[in-house]
């Protein structure tokens, strides 16, 4: 554990962290042989020398005391310091290097552990040198130290308190066997049931509305009490591991209390080294037990710094040594040439896709679910690479043309959009920081973000709460796109909206793409009849390939899978609900 | 936190019905931590009393090794006593071992406790979340439920399974420690309690001051800082680097994070002093180097017997450990008691009332009727006011309106998220509030645009209204919902698990929930008109899904596109939180109100479209 906490740190805090554990260290010796030297001192108090000759003995402990003193100061502060700095170069060097991973890494799944991790998982890495190690280190040097010494004093109590070291360390060992596999069964029935109950709760309108009521849920019942279960066979075998480890530590005072009973009743030990030798014993057993308390926390710790390193040895997706340099400035093109793409092996989505979008044209792609749409677009916007073939953007291979180069020229307009908890004018102006107060006004206006500020109580300043949640979804796209706006990139990406919006908002929505659309390259992964129809050029995907190209009236001339699609949803276009049966035009 | 309102036991019986909303916006806990914990209580009182016998027993050992000493250094002129040595060593190890074991059966048994009330409370916690009102969960409250169920629960783990015993233990071993050093030697007594004293003293001075608290304090908003900055840069991320600025997020990440850290260092070295000076004071070397320095001067003088200092020696040192620990573990302590008030206030909320036990009424027949209804989700606006509006059978209603303006509340109120707070709804001339939750839900259901399918079979899923239903009546009405065909080319049929075998996209799932509602077969339905148009993919299956499930039932469609419900028997305009226009769409469309405006709006923007070629001018966006 620390052997990896150095390998994350920066050279001068792994330093510190170093002299932490010498600190440490030299603390945990210097208390043992401030035990150890009880037997002295027991042996002039209580013998012959009486205090005069325990005197000698008294200055050592004083002295070992401030020793002790001088060392537990300055680990503690330096234990705090190798905290801090931990946190600090954690959260930088995860920052820094997810900052360089491919969008495609950001999944929903992974950005939320990411999120845990920085926030709960660094903190406890954090508490390590802070807090755990000295309990942990105090608690295996300290009774090592006095036993080394009570060699010097005694070696048959020694050896006799030895006896528990292996008995202790094979009843750890197994119990620790024993339990893992019962411990993962119940972190995943905790897992199970911690799914039943959102289950449970997002299903309430129709667990209800069906008759399940109070106790209408089975599923969410079993999963609470295989939970139950799990934890009670989780606690049932962890006894008995635990009684054997704590039985084997105590079984090492009982030793040396009867072999030293022993030893004073023959009169080969002395009274008073045999008591102050029972004395170390009996400290023994206390810092031995809390140790294997604080495993727990220190397996918390060691995971999260586990994981941590997992994501800083996370691939960063490669960036040219000399990023390539269009040679015509104007080029705004898009093509993807014989591109082949799969987010698993052995199942491609895209198998030699090939597409050109020529400079300020507009082209739609259509096709059903899983026909590989939002894969083209990501690919462009390079969230991850392709395997086989070259994206051009600007007629160069998005990978030589880096990431900065290609993220100016592109503007992306995605369904899931995602507001800082800042005030609107802030989520707006990110898109160019440098922009005048008239270009922010103007693409606020054109993205008709400038009535939902009307509307709000503090206006521009009004913030949005996180994600976005103050705003509606429909204002929460106008946004987004007032950002593509100022942006003023000249290829934009877009997913249409497939939620129904209220008419206001889809008219407002539809606005605000007219005026984002204006005298730029656009592929559109479109949902819109309106906006299929007005495409330059219109892409039917089907199982990762383009399957038909051209303008809609080819397509429809083509009377192929386009004038199929066409016409099925002309029809629930104009789909009416009444109450009478089967009115279907 | 001292008296947690176990004099509010009982929520306000006074409140009007249907407060259920707002009171989850003040929560007022009404179920002290004592109530929570009553089904384990005897087992943690019998915890408690198993540790304070392991806690006595844990003293002896080192009260009989002091007293091995005596007996070993009376050396008479025929040896040692051998019989009381054996004796004393004998107990001594009996001692410690019976110390232990009742350490871990009272440990096993605190945490058995813990495991099973652990499940009681989540059974409680879920059987109360059936029956507060729909409306509570929102999208906050269901992140409270997985929070409450899920995390404070196991959090109060420490509270159950270790504070019990840890308290026991911190008083009784002190105690009968102290018990007999008084016994022992009263002056060497208050000698020993000298330093401890001083160092708790030191302690609580620590974590008491109030800049200790404020800091504690400061720390906890640090912490929030860092971790609402993660989630930020983490979520944000693929937004600021698709505008090239990764630096921004970043910034605010970074600062958070140096803030964080420095503010530990700041905080930490504010109490370090203390803090040391305190430990230091209680170490077991300062307190070993006291007693026999301080000792060894009273038997020099003659006050004291030399061997009177091993007890003190033994048992001193021992002496702060238990309290210490407690001071650790306060921290978890802390969390565990706020897990609890979580917990509490959940459980709290106020259930929507059932009607008593023969109080109910049967409707007769299924006109709907909204009498004067008027709702608010605070007490400081109402969102409808004064509404009324009839739904004879078999015919259509719409509710159409800018969005704020009420429909989908409106709708709601129909299957009870929430209830009126004023005027009321009636089903056959019976009001919603007199009929058992069972009774209403089989005359009303409701489709709406977030489908919410189970993890159980798609045939479970469909039959959920009805259990018992056979295969041939499920099938049916998956076949009438236009998904038969789908979940027949599933490895597993209907038997496949939905979300591990079968993975539906928005419209196959829409339509599912649709085939529910089918079999379902209740007289009335409310519908949103959206998941019509849910998914551009299948909108005509979906659509010719909800023709079917629409026929021949008294419909009130939430709409947002106008032309959808332009056939319907009445269309209802609301306008905040009122009826302004209704009537036919003909009538609605010559009265050239609202509604006939809205119209104009909905047919101009079903022409537009992008277009890349023609460039706009601001003025024509306008």
């Amino acid at each position: 554990m620390i052997r990896r906490l150095l390998t994350v740190l920066e050279p001068p805090e792994a330093a510190l962290l170093r002299r932490t554990v010498a600190g440490l260290l030299i603390c945990a010796v210097l208390q043992g042989i401030a035990f150890a030297l009880l037997v002295p001192l027991l042996r002039e108090l209580l013998g012959d020398g009486g205090i005069s000759g325990a005197l000698p003995w008294l200055g050592a402990l004083a002295a070992v005391f401030a020793g002790y003193a001088v060392a537990y100061w300055s680990s503690t502060v330096s234990g705090y310091r190798t905290g801090a700095g931990l946190s600090r170069t954690l959260y930088h060097r995860l920052g820094d290097h997810v900052s360089t991973l491919p969008l495609g890494w950001f999944t929903a799944e992974r950005t939320g552990g990411l999120a845990q991790l920085s926030s709960k998982g660094v903190i406890a890495v954090m508490g390590v040198p802070a807090h755990l190690l000295r309990p942990v280190i105090t608690a295996f040097v300290t009774p090592l130290v006095v036993v080394a010494l009570m060699f010097a004093f005694d070696w048959r109590l020694a050896l006799a308190s030895l006896v528990t070291l292996p008995l202790a360390a094979a009843a750890y060992r197994v119990t620790g066997r024993a339990i893992d596999g019962q411990e993962r069964a119940h972190e995943a029935a905790s897992a199970e049931a911690g799914g039943r109950v959102i289950e449970f709760a997002r299903a309430q309108p129709v667990l209800r509305a069906f008759g399940r009521t109070v106790h209408g849920h089975r599923e969410l019942d079993d999963a609470l009490a295989a939970q139950r279960a799990s934890g009670r066979r989780l606690l049932l075998r962890a006894v008995p591991g635990f009684a054997a480890f704590v039985f084997s530590v105590q079984f090492g005072f009982t030793s040396v209390l009867m072999v030293g009973t022993v030893l004073a009743l023959g009169g080969s030990v002395d009274a008073p080294e045999l008591i102050a030798l029972l004395v170390l014993a009996a400290r023994f057993v206390e810092p031995l037990i809390v140790a294997a308390d604080l495993g727990a926390t220190l397996r918390i710790a060691d995971g999260a710094l586990n994981r941590v390193q997992t994501v800083l040895t996370t691939e960063p997706l490669p960036e040219p040594a000399v990023p390539a340099v269009p040679s015509d400035p104007a080029d705004t093109s898009v093509e993807l040439a014989g591109v082949s793409f799969g987010y698993r092996p052995g199942s491609p989505v895209l198998s030699g896709f090939s597409l050109r979008v020529p400079a300020r044209t507009m082209t739609a792609l259509v096709g059903p679910s899983g026909s590989g749409k939002t894969t083209v677009t990501r690919l462009v916007a390079r969230f991850f690479d392709a395997e086989e073939g070259q994206v051009r953007v600007a007629g160069v291979d998005v990978r030589e043309l880096g990431t900065e180069a290609l993220m100016s020229r592109v503007s992306l307009v995605f369904q899931d959009v995602y507001l800082f908890d800042a005030t609107i004018a802030e989520n707006i102006r990110l898109a160019r920081p440098e922009a005048s107060e008239a270009e922010f006004h103007r693409a606020a206006r054109l993205a008709r973000v400038d009535e939902i500020a009307a509307r709000l109580p503090d206006g521009w300043d009004t913030r949005v709460g996180e994600g976005g949640t103050a705003l509606s979804g429909g204002e929460r796209q106008r946004v987004s796109i007032a950002r593509a706006i100022l942006k003023d990139a000249p290829i934009v990406l877009l997913d249409e909206a497939t939620a129904a919006l209220d008419p206001e908002n889809e008219h407002a929505v539809q606005d605000a793409l007219a005026a984002l659309a204006a005298d730029r390259t656009l592929l559109v992964i479109a949902h819109r009849l309106q906006t299929i129809a007005s495409a330059d050029r219109i892409a039917v995907l089907d199982e990762g390939r383009v399957a038909e190209l051209g303008t809609h009236d080819e397509l429809l001339a083509l009377d192929g899978r386009y004038a199929r699609y066409w016409a099925e949803r002309s029809r629930a276009g104009g789909w009416r609900l009444t109450a009478a049966p089967e009115t279907a035009p | 936190m001292p008296g947690t309102t176990d004099q509010q036991q009982r929520p306000a019986e006074h409140d009007p019905p249907g407060s259920g909303a707002g009171t989850t916006e003040k929560a007022p806990v009404a179920i002290g931590l004592g109530e929570l914990l009553a089904p384990v209580r005897g087992r943690l009182v019998l915890a408690a009393t198993l540790q304070a016998l392991a806690s006595v027993a844990s003293v002896v050992p080192f009260i009989a090794v002091a007293e091995l000493g005596v007996v070993l250094l009376a050396e008479g002129p025929d040896g040692f006593d051998r019989e009381r040595a054996w004796w004393v060593a004998g107990i001594a190890a009996a001692t410690m071992l019976a110390g232990l074991g009742l350490t871990l059966a009272a440990g096993a048994l605190a945490h058995l406790a813990d495991n099973d009330i652990s499940l009681d409370l989540r059974r409680r916690l879920a059987a109360h979340l059936g029956r507060v009102p729909l409306g509570w969960f929102t999208e906050r409250n269901s992140g409270l439920v997985r929070t409450s169920v899920g995390d404070d629960v196991s959090a109060m783990h420490h509270l159950v399974g270790h504070t019990v015993t840890d308290l026991t233990r911190a008083i009784v071993v002190p105690l009968v420690s102290l018990g007999w050093l008084f016994a022992t030697d009263w002056r060497l007594t208050l000698v020993t309690l000298i330093p401890i004293c001083a160092g708790l003293a030191l302690y609580a001075r620590m974590t008491g001051s109030a800049s200790a608290r404020a800091g504690f304090e400061e720390y906890g908003r640090a912490l929030a800082r860092i971790g609402s900055a993660s989630v930020e840069f983490t979520h944000g991320i693929t937004v600021v680097k698709t505008f090239g600025r990764s630096g921004r997020a970043h910034r605010r990440y970074t600062e958070a994070a140096d803030d964080l850290s420095s503010f530990f260092l700041r905080y930490v070295r504010s109490m370090f002093r203390t803090s040391a000076a305190s430990e230091l004071v209680l170490s077991p070397v300062f307190l070993l180097l006291w007693i026999l320095g301080v000792g060894g001067a009273f038997v020099s003088r003659g006050w004291a017997d030399a061997v009177d200092l091993l007890p003190f020696a033994l048992l001193g040192l021992g002496l702060t450990a238990p309290v210490l620990g407690l001071g650790y573990s306060f921290d978890e302590i802390r969390k565990a008691r706020s897990a609890a008030e979580r917990v509490a206030a959940v459980l709290a909320t106020e259930p929507l009332p059932e009607p008593a036990p023969g109080t109910e009424s049967e409707p007769l027949g299924t006109t709907v009727e909204f009498d004067r209804v008027r709702f608010g989700y605070d007490d400081r606006s109402n969102a409808l006011e004064e509404v009324s509006l009839t739904l004879e059978p078999g015919t259509v209603t719409a509710l159409v309106g800018p969005s704020g303006s009420g429909k989908t509340t409106l709708a709601r109120l129909l299957p009870r998220f929430y209830d009126v707070t004023g005027g009321a709804i009636r089903i056959g001339g019976t009001d919603l509030r007199r009929l058992p939750a069972e009774r209403l839900y089989r005359l009303v259901s409701f489709v709406f645009q977030d489908v919410q399918l189970l993890r159980a079979s798609v045939r479970d899923n469909i039959a959920l209204a009805r259990p018992d239903a056979t295969d041939e009546e499920v099938h049916a009405a998956a076949r009438a919902a236009q998904i038969h065909d789908r979940v027949r080319e599933l490895p597993g049929g209907y038997d496949a698990i939905v979300g591990e075998e079968a993975r539906f996209s928005g419209g196959e799932a829409q339509r599912l929930s649709i085939a529910r509602a089918l079999l379902a077969d209740t007289p009335v339905l409310v519908l949103d008109e959206a998941t019509a148009f849910a998914d551009p993919e299948s909108e005509a299956a979906i659509q010719d899904a909800l023709s079917r499930l629409a026929a021949g039932r008294t419909l009130l469609v939430i709409a947002h596109r106008l032309s959808t419900v332009a056939d319907a028997d009445k269309i209802a305009v609301l306008e905040n939180g009122r009826i302004v226009e209704s009537g036919r769409h003909a009538e609605l469309l010559a009265a050239g109100g609202r509604y006939a405006r809205s119209w104009a709006i909905d047919e101009r923007s079903g022409r537009w479209a992008p277009t890349a070629a023609a460039p706009l001018t601001p003025e024509a966006a306008q």
